[in-house]
């Protein structure tokens, strides 16, 4: 609703969809069987989407309309999250599901594109590119060549591009340029599902929404920072992506920087997209760039024993399945303070978390005392998945004669204090998508600012060889990555 | 005669909390125990004598608790009725959860002539440092002062004055609170948030003629016989949002509450008339259309209620 509005009420009116169009480029593919489609039912199901949305899914399966209605009802079945499936709404939603078979490579694919939203009389159009990543280029310039993709006085048209947005700084580059050369970067929606966890968007919150975090959130006060996205699972059928990806590229370079951004940004002046994005960026400008020499030192590859043996791995791959690195942030705020970042698959269990370990006190007052301990650094958690939440460990005096301490734990359960489901990311960033809100999304110069960081890390491991396997299923990674945190008196927290 | 005064030991209700606690975390301990959920503490006054008000009171609390988890006070006033209290859970478990969520209940029955007392009891059973919102179900408030001592017990106080005979004097006791300081609810206000919303959005997209036709006249047609709450607050957003232009209430045949509402202007006329089943018919020069009403049950229109505990500025201008 526009700010001029005077009959507006922020504070109790839905934001709306407007009457549109989606189009899912990559319609039979996992993403929009698990997340996608499941999302957008959900959207419907809370009335947060017109009831006359129409969905075109496309891709190269000859299905009729019928058929793809069929598919997308068993994966809505088999992958809502928290919520039961319900027939009704159901048969309103699939009403406006649609389904164009063709080639990405094909200008009859775009036409019949544009053919099909002229008679729906949809002017408003979300596409979403859901496709292996080699065809984003062309299916955007494509699109612009069947004259669709312009925003115009009549209705706007967006794009939502999911990751990897290239395989390096210059295929991101020039994956930039070709979409630049249709759509103008206010329509262009880099996806990143991190960001619109409700957890993380929750930092955001924790940080800014309240006075006293904040002062104790720099240099003076903050030892170190670690950040852990660790998989119980291996591969799950994505081999073939995995082995061209690795570690860095699937987890680092975009979640798990953009998350090191939320934690470390600056306040914004507001909260709205360009201001919060602009914060981020800076920040994530701000992470000082490995020299060549230093990434052995700053840097761990791993691979669990049993990777080459996956399906659809080259059984003499170098890919990392497990990826460390120390960053620091040259920002007065942070200088000196490591961020030691950390992913990996076949981990001991699943779990994303960031923990702020603060500095010990000064001076031990308590003298050791059999059973007790009389220093233990202050531990900020905050826990994006599984078990969301906050935790802050302190020392207590443990109960009876004596003065013996003993660290304890103060818990914030999110889904204790907000006892409704949460929205997933994928309906928080499709909403966000179809009413203009970008402030989740990436922009360019923040996939670019995260490309630098990890350039040189890529670079290194691209012209060694390591001796592979360096870790077993079911451990917290190669020793390696303990040794560097060792160097700089640091332990990975293992819990 | 005054009743005597309470026997209740506050500390007693407290403690029968704790056990209940214990209990619950003994019940449910190889199912994964119990989580204890408090965001409030929400005080539900029922209209005295009404045993089915305080029982529908228990269920809305009920559904609310899953969005709003809270310590729930329900007073049951009585005439003549003995000063007790017993507490409860409102427990449930979350879909596709493995652990039970549960939040608490205390249910004080007295005499309707114990408000002061009552109230004193209340203050040690308020959850510290959590917001309180006092929920007056029926139009006792607007009749006579006996829920005056429960006012400063809370950060927002939630009326209903749908069933209020003097619509006029209830906005203007609820205008008074307002200037004392006091946050004020109206469910007769929440209940139009569907049609604001509707009004809201049609601006937005609104073209030049929509506009013409705002800037002549707003007629808007009730029923019931006489404009309620409603039909009033409906007609002052209309005017604070379009200053000078005539807003005039119109009665029509059919049941309470607004009917319709026309821009007309500059020979254009633009109208959202109630539709058939809980639907609003948009029609302006270039276009029809419908908009659904949300549900407006008692429990949808506290769930909008409780999620703004702060300050309610569109509300407060209506309210002048």
């Amino acid at each position: 609703m526009t700010d001029s509005n005077p009959f507006a009420d922020p504070l109790r009116f839905e934001r709306q969809v407007p009457e549109c169009a989606i189009v899912i480029f990559g319609a039979n593919g996992d993403l929009t069987k698990r997340k996608l489609i499941p999302s957008l039912y959900r959207l419907a199901y809370e009335r947060r989407l017109p009831a006359t949305v129409s969905i075109i899914g496309t891709s190269r399966t000859p299905l009729g309309d019928d058929e793809f209605r069929g598919k997308m009802r068993d994966s809505v079945k088999e992958f809502l999250e928290d919520s039961p499936f319900d027939e009704d709404q159901w048969t309103g939603f699939a009403k406006g599901l649609h389904y164009i078979a063709g080639d990405l490579s094909d200008p009859k694919l775009y036409s019949a594109i544009k053919d099909k939203l002229t008679a729906l009389g949809r002017t408003n159009v979300l596409y979403y590119l859901s496709t292996q990543p080699s065809y984003y280029g062309e299916v955007v310039e494509r699109l612009g060549a069947a004259g669709l993709g312009h925003t115009t006085a009549q209705g706007w048209q967006r794009i939502v591009v999911e990751k990897p947005f290239g395989h390096d700084l210059a295929s991101a580059r020039e994956l930039n340029q070709r979409i630049h050369g249709v759509f103008d970067e206010a329509d262009v929606y880099r996806i990143d599902h991190y960001l619109g966890k409700e957890t993380v968007q929750n930092i955001l919150a924790f940080r800014f929404g309240n006075g006293i975090f904040e002062p104790l959130w720099n240099r003076r006060y903050v030892n170190h920072v670690q950040i852990t996205a660790a998989e119980s699972i291996g591969l799950e059928g994505r081999g073939a992506y995995y082995q061209e990806a690795g570690a860095v590229r699937d987890m680092i370079q975009n979640h798990l920087l953009q998350v090191m951004a939320t934690v470390a940004m600056e306040p914004s002046a507001a909260y709205e997209p360009d201001a919060v994005r602009d914060e981020r960026a800076k920040l994530l400008r701000s992470i000082r760039i490995l020299r060549p020499e230093e990434v052995p030192l700053y840097a761990v590859a791993g691979q669990y024993a049993g990777f080459r043996h996956e399906p659809g791995i080259d059984p003499s791959s170098q890919t990392p399945t497990y990826a460390a690195a120390s960053f620091y942030i040259d920002n007065w705020r942070w200088a000196g303070v490591p961020f030691y970042i950390r992913s990996g698959k076949k981990l001991p269990k699943r779990t994303t978390e960031i923990a702020i370990q603060y500095n010990t006190a000064p001076h031990a007052l308590f003298t050791p005392d059999a059973g007790g301990v009389t220093m233990r650094p202050n531990l900020l958690i905050l826990r994006i998945q599984p078990e969301e939440g906050i935790s802050l460990r302190f020392l207590s005096k443990q109960p009876g004669s004596g003065m013996r301490l003993r660290p304890v734990s103060m818990d914030f359960n999110y889904g204790v204090s907000f006892g409704e489901r949460s929205p997933t990311a994928y309906e928080t960033l499709l909403e966000d998508a179809l009413t203009g809100d970008a402030t989740l999304y990436t922009r360019q110069d923040m996939v670019e600012a995260s490309w630098q960081v990890v350039m040189p890390i890529l670079e290194d491991w691209a012209n060694r060889k390591f001796e592979y396997p360096n870790y077993d299923p079911g451990t917290w990674g190669p020793t390696a990555s303990d040794e560097m945190l060792a160097r700089q008196g640091h332990v990975w927290r293992n819990s | 005669m005054k009743p005597a005064a309470p026997v209740i030991d506050p500390e007693k209700i407290l403690r029968d909390l704790r056990e209940l606690w214990a209990q619950l975390a003994k019940d449910q301990g190889s199912a994964g125990g119990v989580l204890r959920a408090c965001s409030m503490t929400l005080i539900v006054v029922a209209e005295p004598d009404d045993e089915a008000d305080a029982e529908s009171a228990r269920t809305t609390i009920g559904v609310l608790m899953h969005g709003h988890p809270s310590r729930a006070i329900v007073l049951r006033p009585r005439e003549g009725g003995e000063f007790s209290g017993r507490v409860f859970a409102e427990c449930w478990m979350p879909f596709g959860g493995q652990q039970q969520i549960c939040s608490e209940g205390i249910e004080i029955t007295a005499d309707s002539e114990q408000s002061d007392e009552v109230a004193r009891l209340l203050v040690p059973l308020i959850a510290p440092d959590l917001p309180v919102v006092l929920w007056c179900r029926g139009p006792r408030a607007f009749l006579d002062r006996s829920l005056d001592p429960f006012f400063p017990l809370a950060n927002k106080i939630i009326f209903n004055t749908r069933a209020v005979r003097h619509p006029t004097s209830a906005i203007e006791f609820l205008r008074r609170m307002r200037k004392d300081g006091r946050q004020v609810a109206d469910l007769a206000w929440t209940r139009l948030t569907g049609w604001r919303e509707a009004v809201a959005h049609l601006m937005d997209a609104c073209d030049d003629g929509w506009l013409a036709a705002a800037s002549g006249e707003v007629r808007i047609e009730y029923g019931g016989g006489r404009p309620g709450t409603r039909s009033l607050y409906f007609a002052r957003w209309m005017e604070r949002a379009l200053p000078g232009v005539n807003v005039t209430l119109i009665p029509v045949t059919g049941g309470p509450g607004v009917h319709s509402v026309v821009f007309a202007g500059r020979g254009a006329e633009t109208s959202v008339r109630l539709g058939e089943g809980s639907s609003l018919e948009v029609r302006t020069a270039e276009r029809s259309y419908s908009a659904v009403l949300p549900p407006d049950s008692e429990e949808c229109l506290m769930r909008e209620e409780l999620s703004i505990l702060g300050r309610d500025p569109v509300f407060e201008r209506v309210l002048g």
